[in-house]
């Protein structure tokens, strides 16, 4: 374990008189979290040359700090308007958003906050112990593994979406057939992209999750005036804080949970926050013993999403640092920042960029926690939010997420396709089908099918005994039956239970 | 020579500082980068601060990413050809749409190319303890030796593994769809497939960490020692199989700019801080300038349109 390292890292942190990088990065991050449709990937890509005169252990604590920040940011839009500020925080406005029309936002805030914060720490502490087994680890996931691995999160949504499976499957496969559009790519077809370059790379998730969540909840909100919280429920309006800060202690397995999860996950190639808050989500919801409380307030529905958002910022780091081989869209800007400072990624990465690479760990971690305090600080003015006239609110907010949604890429489709994806989403609230279903089969249809299709080249079509071979595959296979399973192991208890 | 060199470049800069007052100080430049983050990527972003201290002027790299290059590739051909909008271009990858028939808004035989950045040769590697020691083990597997290879055909590997592999008669099956050249090099290392064809500088540092081992070099001298060559192999039509990293503005780019912005480039990628960074990050300059870069690029078209009918029965499945 590298602790001494670490240790090292902290020494220059304060000696090199560049710790206000981090706090400017977190700045950054947090209002990059908080506008929906802009996140973490967007607030690196616009850091990079403003680095480009850095010393590169500065430029790390910049980007680093930026990266550590913006899923606490996400998670106050998510809270306070049901509107998710990044990707990842989705699955926080489940419990959130319900706690904050019954008066209670302080109380998910300041879960949110301490779940943020403490999941950051437990992602640097497992980073560190896992990096001397990266390459095992990371050799032991090829093309059958992931295939296998995004069944078993597709899996996760019919755990999810209690009481209504049907309609949450109905839209999982809406989701599958969006993620099919585009360009296939192990046969290099084109797919269902009509004669648009815009369709080339498929439907794009940022636009999609911005319009689903962010426009849509919007169009609810006018259609139902008034405002977010009630007038009688304003009494207690911002007590709670302390609350909920103290409720992440009282659910600490939740908390090491969702971090476990969002380790794990954020360590895989491809699968990335979304999938990894929504799986610890549901499994918090899963397991417990009174799984009808989730989706209406549940304090255990925020502390497990939040803790594995945080969570896998570090674990992304680990094909970075194993080979210096990015395994993810924010690694691979940061490894990208490296290169402009003369820096080569490569196996070696950890031994020559050492300095870089821990005080990049650090400045994520760091941020993690200086992003809540200052979430914090400011939380009582930010639910002042919540009190606004929808009338007021409304515009403003569709304004700034279609020009966020431009912003992004500079691309027009994005804004057409968000606002389409407002009116679906719409629908899908007002009819009563799961958004979050639609998003994560999105998500994972692209490396679904390209792994599928990639074993099957592999095994030359004998799929069966090449996984038989792989150990890791059969584990995995072996979860997929107890994920399956578990559901009938229930309600057989149950019923045993009832008889008795 | 170096002293007429330079009078000539203050020749030209005279000549069109005095005809065209206004370009290039009154706009920022526009550099677009086809791809995201990535080896296109840090060459633009490197020369871009280089280019303005010889510009005088604001140079911008602009990501458009998208559609395997396209996106970016459209963005520029159509732009205005007032010297405002130029943009990095991948060869050969992105002369395969055309030589497989595919629907392509670019004609590259009208780009106004202004100067070659790099010229990345190939290397065909394997694992370190492959039992494949030699290209004729490759060949002899039994079954189809497989090749790791970025998702689309206009990946340039993929080009060169399809022409080596079926003009010297081996049996290979290319495993595409890796998200990242990087990502397709790791299944090599993890055992996904044999082999994987990448450009020589990237595998350099997975050589000296023992992960990969090389069976051959697309170069006329080994740069590697103890690794033979395809010329040695007999096959030296294809040593230069590679990836190039070019510049070019849209058509009808006049020839003051182009020449002007062309020697913009060739003096950045001489300039010692740029020569420091290409060494520290193996990123080699190969330097062409416009006139240089047209004749290549000619050169490069009319050698894999000479495979088209092979590239477009892999690639489009006939």
């Amino acid at each position: 374990m590298d602790f001494g390292l670490l240790n090292d890292a902290f020494a220059e942190l304060i000696g090199s008189g560049h710790s206000h990088y981090i706090f400017m990065g977190v700045l950054v991050g947090l209002t990059f979290g908080v506008i929906p449709g802009l996140g973490g990937t967007t607030a690196l890509a616009l850091l990079i040359p403003v680095t480009y005169t850095m010393d590169p252990v500065a430029a790390m604590y910049l980007a680093g700090g930026s990266m550590g920040a913006t899923s606490f940011g996400g998670s106050m839009t998510a809270i306070l308007l049901n509107t998710p500020g990044t990707p990842p925080n989705a699955a926080t406005t489940f419990d959130g958003y319900p706690l904050t029309r019954q008066g209670k936002a302080g109380l998910a805030i300041g879960a949110s906050a301490t779940a943020s914060a403490l999941g950051g720490l437990i992602g640097l502490i497992s980073l560190l112990l896992v990096i001397p087994l990266a390459r095992s680890i990371i050799y032991l996931f090829g093309p059958p593994e992931f295939f296998l691995l995004t069944i078993l999160c597709l899996l996760a949504i019919a755990v999810a979406t209690l009481g209504k499976l049907l309609r949450g499957l109905i839209a999982a496969g809406f989701g599958l057939m969006a993620a099919f559009v585009g360009m296939d790519s192990v046969s290099g077809e084109l797919r269902y992209a009509g004669d648009l370059d815009y369709l080339w790379d498929g439907i794009p998730l940022v636009p999609v999750l911005t319009g689903m969540f962010a426009i849509s909840q919007m169009l609810h909100l006018a259609l139902k005036g008034g405002s977010i919280v009630s007038d009688a429920n304003r009494k207690t309006k911002l007590s709670g804080v302390l609350d909920g800060m103290k409720s992440v202690f009282r659910h600490w397995t939740h908390l090491l949970r969702g971090s476990a999860i969002g380790t794990v996950i954020g360590a895989i190639p491809g699968l990335g926050g979304v999938v990894a808050s929504f799986f610890a989500y549901s499994s918090a919801a899963q397991t417990s013993r009174d799984p009808e409380s989730f989706g209406k307030g549940n304090i255990i529905g925020v502390i497990a999403p939040e803790a594995a958002n945080n969570a896998k910022d570090g674990a992304s780091l680990l094909p970075a640092v194993a080979f210096g081989i990015p395994g993810s869209a924010e690694s691979a800007l940061l490894l990208s920042i490296l290169v402009l400072h003369g820096i080569e990624p490569g196996p070696s990465i950890l031994v020559e960029s050492q300095r870089e690479i821990y005080g990049l760990i650090l400045a994520i971690t760091l941020s993690a926690v200086g992003a809540s305090i200052v979430g914090l600080a400011c939380s009582r003015w930010l639910m002042l939010i919540t009190y606004v006239k929808v009338e007021v609110l409304v515009p403003v907010v569709i304004t700034v997420t279609l020009t966020a949604v431009y912003v992004l890429e500079g691309k027009f489709g994005d804004v057409i396709v968000c606002s389409i994806m407002g009116v679906i989403g719409y629908l899908m609230i007002r009819f009563d089908y799961p958004r979050l279903s639609f998003i994560i089969a999105l998500v994972l249809g692209k490396t679904m099918e390209q792994a599928f299709h990639q074993s099957m080249i592999i095994s030359d079509g004998d799929l069966v005994s090449y996984i038989a071979g792989r150990p890791t595959a059969v584990v995995l296979i072996f979860c997929i039956v107890l994920t399956l399973m578990l559901p009938a192991i229930r309600s057989y208890r149950g019923v045993r239970k009832k008889t008795i | 020579m170096k002293t007429i060199a330079c009078t000539l470049l203050a020749l030209t800069s005279l000549l069109t500082g005095a005809a065209h007052a206004e370009w290039p100080e009154d706009k920022a430049i526009k550099l677009v980068i086809p791809f995201g983050p990535g080896g296109f990527d840090a060459y633009a972003r490197t020369l871009a601060p280089a280019l303005e201290k010889i510009l005088g002027a604001v140079v911008v790299p602009e990501n458009v990413p998208g559609a395997g290059g396209r996106i970016g590739a459209n963005t520029v051909y159509r732009a205005r050809p007032d010297g405002y909008t130029i943009g990095l271009w991948s060869m050969p990858g992105m002369t395969m749409p055309a030589i497989v028939g595919e629907r392509v808004r670019y004609d590259l035989n009208k780009l106004s190319w202004i100067a070659q950045l790099s010229f990345d040769k190939y290397a065909l590697a394997v694992k370190a303890d492959s039992p494949i020691r030699t290209f004729e083990d490759l060949c002899d597997l039994g079954r189809p030796a497989t090749f790791s290879g970025q998702g689309g055909f206009t990946e340039t590997a993929s080009i060169a593994t399809v022409i080596t592999m079926a003009e010297l008669g081996c049996p290979y099956k290319i495993v595409t769809g890796y998200q990242s050249s990087g990502q397709a090099t790791l299944a090599v290392m993890r055992g996904d497939v044999d082999a994987r064809v990448n450009p020589l500088g990237s595998l350099l540092p997975y050589i000296k960490s023992g992960d990969i081992r090389l069976l051959l070099t697309y170069e006329h001298e080994t740069s590697v020692a103890g690794v033979p060559t395809i010329e040695e192999l007999g096959h030296g039509e294809y040593i230069n199989f590679g990836l190039r990293r070019v510049v070019a503005g849209p058509p009808g780019l006049p020839d003051h700019i182009r020449k002007r912005l062309s020697t913009a480039f060739i003096e950045a990628m001489q300039s010692p801080e740029l020569k420091e960074w290409s060494g520290k990050t193996n990123n080699p300059f190969s330097p062409l300038d416009s006139e240089q870069t047209a004749l290549a690029m000619q050169e490069v078209m009319r050698f894999y349109e000479q495979y088209g009918d092979l590239l477009r029965t892999e690639f489009k499945g006939n």
